[in-house]
Order: structure tokens, then C-alpha cells, then sequence
């Protein structure tokens, strides 16, 4: 019984990673029927697919199809475990994720969002063109450990700026800044004001993991 | 020698006086002229004038003629978003997944939306140039196109969900790019940019790349080498070491590197392959370094080249409207005053 179950979650792992929405489902479905929690899928599959997705994107190389297509499937099985809530039940913390004004492009922040949310951890979007105002607003009213900023043009570069500078004003001096984006990667974390700089979606994911893990409590 | 000249010998790997040196200016050129942005992009002739002047001031062997990166989408329907002093983005795209695209024809480009302004500019910066520079026009490669007219994530997921129909959003994409392109070389242009970053391996596959669309940028060099273009030039942006080998066989003379490429992974992957490259100083630099730091890896990179040839030298995506004039300027002495008869 527990191979045929352990085959279970390695076969919807494997489909994650590959993502086969609708044979996730499927599979997610007859797990769910043979007593499965909502949680042990999220523990023993996603969150075990996410960790193979970022370990395969690493050895080989990142690549936004694929990386949408596992985010599809697993935004649909959560969709299916948790109906009419996005979020995870009892995330391991809460991050901002946004754009900045002047900046409509919002693909690196949706795949940071599904990276995140894969990996437990609640995601306020704050969407495109935002101003810095409504990000430390965010920031304040969720308890956010952290806002990640996503820029694909140097002109919001000055604006990111102003991110930590404004949190610490609000008495936020805690949260951490992370940048990323095809613009603010080539940036270090001195010239933008910030704690760190991504080059990849995956590296904010293990920035948050290891600052909840301690890593980074003494900064 | 003339510029043009010069790079066609360095695309055969001739020898000629110097290296070509072609900074991906767009936007910058309004800085260079005193202009702003936002008057760069009201007016073909203001653009013109503001590339010539771009040319003037740094002694480029090229200059292109580019707005902005909408004009494509945003003349078959698209909605555009502006900001005072930044380049318009597409904020709504002009169709759904669901459009037959087979029935579609591609977009006048003497009536279609500011396409007549990209022409335009193409024919003042030729008549403005003569023949001591060359003109460079620009068009979104059949993927990037594909994004732009359904957005990124449905254009993704067609491909998966409905490859046909992909297949179909992929050939509309790169008519419009022939017939856009084939105007800014009747207009005068010497070489058509295809800029693709959507094709990066970094967005999709190298086997997509190489299977969908591989063949319709080969499609797009052999229509614009046939309306008169002097070379082809690939522009993909990010981690490319893995497709540029194919660059050649689409037909292509010039392929960019970014400045995120290790560049002995290239020229090892290259080997005998005779593709030119241009690169790779990180855009960024231009706004962040000194004018000494540019020059010094500019000096590095014309080094590293000296013994390959086929070498322009350039930044790896386009030079920030903001960049500092002196790093610019920094980049452009450095192949000036590059040893002589070299390849």
C-alpha cells in the first residue's frame, strides 16, 4: 500500500515538473479519494516538485516555458485542494511582490509569485506600475518579511531606490528588499539600496527560505 | 573606409583598418541631441535628427533606426501605455489566442499605426548619412511577435496547448516582420535588425528555437538579403551559447551576445563557425561605470577577438537612454584607436 502510494506522489511530482495540468488533476484526485490530506499533497508533492524544478532549472538552465507550464499545474492543484483561495493554509510567511511605476512587465514577478506560493510561502501582489507608497503600505498592513521587486527597464531603478529608505520611515526596517529582472539583475545590492539581487526567480525563493531559516537574522 | 565597408569585410573576416564599433543606441541618441525622450518619440523626423546627431557626436559606423519596441503590435491594435521619459509598453495586446491567424494580412507598413514614422526616419537617416554610415532598421523576430500580439503567458501556453495554432501566430508574426522590414530596406536601410529576445533559451527551448523558429527567421534573412539587405543581423537576448551555432545556417551574418554569455563557451561552440558577433558589455555599465572601466573591457573583448576576427564591438543589448556620453564615447575610441589591419 505504501509503494503503490509513494508511486502515487512520484507520478504527480513528475507531472508537476512537467506540467501536466490536467493529468495532475487526475492524479490529485485519486490521491484525495485514498484519504490523502490536502496538506501531505502539498508537503509531498508540490513543495518535493518545486525543489525538483529548482534543482533542474539550476543544473541545466532557466526557462520560463517550462517554469510556467509546472506553475500552471501546480497553481491548478492548489486551486483544486484549497477551492476559492489562492493561498496556501498556514503559509511560512508572508512576502510583497511588485513592479514599480514606469514598469508594466509583470511575467518575472508571476512566476516568483508561483514560485513562492510552491514553496509556502504567501505572496501579496501588488501588481505593475506600483508606487512605493502602496508597497510599504502592503508591507505594514500584511507583516511581510520581505518585498521583491521585479524590473525589466533601468528607469525604475531610482525608484527602487527608495524602497528600503521608505520602509525604514514606516518603521519597517526589518523587511528585506530583493531585487530582480532582466534590468535591476545586472545592478549590485549596494547601487540599488537593497538587501540582495536575484539573478533568477529561484534565487529570491532560497533568499526567503534561508532568511525564515535564520541565515540572515543578524542582518 | 566607409562603415559599411568595414563591416562587411569583418563579417568575411577581411582584413579592414579597424573593428566596426556599433553601440545598440535608441533612446540614447535624444541625450546626445538635448532632446527628450518623449520628443524622440513624437516625431520620425526629431528621432532622425537626434540618431544623426547621435552619429556625429561619437563617430558610430551605424545608427539605427528605432523608436520603440511597440510599433509592430501597437499598429495592428494593440494598446500602448506611456510614461513621460519612458518607452511606451503594451499594455493590452492586439488578439486573442483564439484568432485565426491564417486569415490575416500583415499591416501596411505606409498606413499601419507609426510603421510610416519608422520608414520615414529610416529615409532622413539615409539621406543624412550618405553612405558614411550605415542605416539599421529594426523588426520583432517572429516570436517576440507572437508575445506581443497574444502577451507572454498565452503565447507560452499556445504553444504547448495548441501548437498549431502557434505554428499559425508564428508565420502571421513573421509576415508582418517581412513586410516591415522589406520597407525599411526599400526606404534605405542597410541591414534589418530581427530582434527576437522571446526567443532566448532563457523563455523557450533551444528545440523550440530550432524547430519553429529557426526556420522563419531563415524565412526573414532570405526575403530581406533578397529586397537588398548588405547582411543579416540576429539579435536574442540572454544565455544563447547553446542556439548562436545555428545562426549561420538561418542565413544570419551577425549575432549579439549579452554580456551575461561566457564567451569561451561561444567561440568554443562556434569553432570554425564564421558567424560575426557583437558584444558584450553589460548595457547597465554604461549608466553605473566610469569611462575607464569601458574602455578597459572594451580593449579586453577587441583583444580577445584579434585573432578570430568578425568582431563588432558593442554593448549586449541596447545602451540605456540615460548612459552616461563619456562611457559611450569611451567604447567608441577604443575601436578607433585600435591597432590598424587587423582582422
Amino acid at each position: 500500500m505504501v509503494d503503490v502510494m509513494d508511486r502515487a506522489f512520484d507520478d504527480l511530482v513528475a507531472s508537476l515538473i512537467e506540467g501536466e495540468r490536467e493529468h495532475c488533476l487526475a492524479l490529485v484526485g485519486e490521491l484525495i479519494a485514498k484519504g490523502r490530506q490536502p496538506a501531505e499533497i502539498v508537503t509531498d508533492g508540490i513543495e518535493v516538485a518545486m525543489g525538483a524544478l529548482d534543482r533542474k532549472c539550476t543544473a541545466e538552465q532557466f526557462n520560463l516555458l517550462e517554469i510556467m507550464l509546472a506553475g500552471r499545474a501546480v497553481m491548478a492543484v492548489i486551486h483544486r485542494l484549497f477551492p476559492g483561495d489562492a493561498d496556501l493554509p498556514n503559509p511560512r510567511a508572508t512576502v510583497i511582490a511588485a513592479v514599480l511605476e514606469g514598469d508594466i512587465h509583470d511575467i518575472g514577478k508571476s512566476i516568483l509569485k508561483i514560485l513562492l506560493t510552491g514553496a509556502h510561502i504567501k505572496v501579496i501582489d501588488c501588481g505593475k506600475d506600483t508606487s512605493v507608497a502602496a508597497v510599504v503600505k502592503a508591507a505594514a498592513e500584511s507583516g511581510a518579511v520581505a518585498v521583491c521587486l521585479s524590473g525589466l527597464i533601468s528607469s525604475v531603478i531610482p525608484l527602487v531606490r527608495q524602497v528600503k529608505p521608505a520602509l525604514g520611515a514606516a518603521g519597517l526596517s526589518h523587511v528585506k528588499v530583493l531585487a530582480g529582472g532582466a534590468a535591476l539583475k545586472q545592478c549590485t545590492a549596494d547601487t540599488l539600496a537593497v538587501d540582495f539581487v536575484g539573478q533568477t526567480a529561484f534565487d529570491a525563493v532560497h533568499y526567503v527560505g534561508a532568511l525564515l531559516d535564520g541565515v540572515y537574522a543578524g542582518h | 573606409m566607409l562603415a559599411i565597408e568595414r563591416l562587411q569585410r569583418t563579417i568575411l573576416r577581411q582584413s579592414c583598418d579597424r573593428p566596426p564599433v556599433i553601440p545598440q543606441i535608441f533612446a540614447h541618441a535624444a541625450k546626445v541631441a538635448g532632446k527628450s525622450m518623449d520628443d524622440y518619440l513624437a516625431s520620425a523626423a526629431t528621432a532622425a535628427e537626434c540618431q544623426l546627431a547621435a552619429w556625429r557626436h561619437y563617430g558610430l559606423d551605424a545608427i539605427f533606426a528605432v523608436l520603440d519596441l511597440t510599433i509592430e503590435a501597437e499598429s495592428l491594435g494593440g494598446t500602448v501605455i506611456r510614461h513621460p521619459g519612458i518607452y511606451p509598453a503594451i499594455s493590452d495586446p492586439p488578439f486573442t489566442p483564439d484568432r485565426d491567424f491564417t486569415r490575416l494580412a500583415p499591416p501596411d507598413p505606409a498606413t499601419a499605426g507609426r510603421m510610416p514614422a519608422v520608414v520615414e526616419m529610416v529615409a532622413r537617416m539615409r539621406a543624412g548619412v550618405g553612405d558614411a554610415a550605415a542605416v539599421i532598421g529594426l523588426v520583432q523576430g517572429p516570436m517576440t511577435g507572437a508575445v506581443q500580439f497574444v502577451g507572454m503567458q498565452r503565447a507560452l501556453f499556445l504553444a504547448i496547448d495548441e501548437p498549431d495554432r502557434f505554428v499559425h501566430l508564428l508565420d502571421y508574426a513573421t509576415e508582418v516582420a517581412r513586410s516591415f522590414g522589406s520597407a525599411q530596406l526599400a526606404a534605405g536601410a542597410d541591414i534589418v535588425l530581427v530582434f527576437d529576445p522571446a526567443a532566448s533559451p532563457e523563455i523557450v527551448p533551444a528545440g523550440l528555437f530550432r524547430e519553429l523558429v529557426g526556420p522563419r527567421v531563415a524565412h526573414l534573412a532570405a526575403s530581406f538579403k533578397q529586397a537588398g539587405a548588405k547582411a543579416n543581423w540576429l539579435h536574442i537576448a540572454g544565455q544563447t551559447a547553446a542556439i548562436l551555432p545555428l545562426y549561420s545556417s538561418f542565413g544570419f551574418d551577425i549575432g549579439n551576445v549579452d554580456y551575461c554569455v561566457d564567451l569561451d563557451t561561444v567561440l568554443e561552440t562556434l569553432g570554425e563557425d564564421s558567424l560575426c558577433l557583437d558584444g558584450n558589455i553589460k548595457p547597465l555599465s554604461f549608466v553605473t561605470d566610469s569611462a575607464d572601466s569601458i574602455r578597459q573591457t572594451a580593449d579586453a573583448l577587441l583583444a580577445r577577438f584579434d585573432g578570430r576576427g568578425g568582431f563588432i564591438l558593442s554593448s549586449g543589448c541596447e545602451i540605456p537612454p540615460e548612459a552616461e556620453e563619456a562611457n559611450v564615447a569611451a567604447l567608441v575610441t577604443a575601436a578607433q584607436d585600435w591597432k590598424k589591419g587587423r582582422r
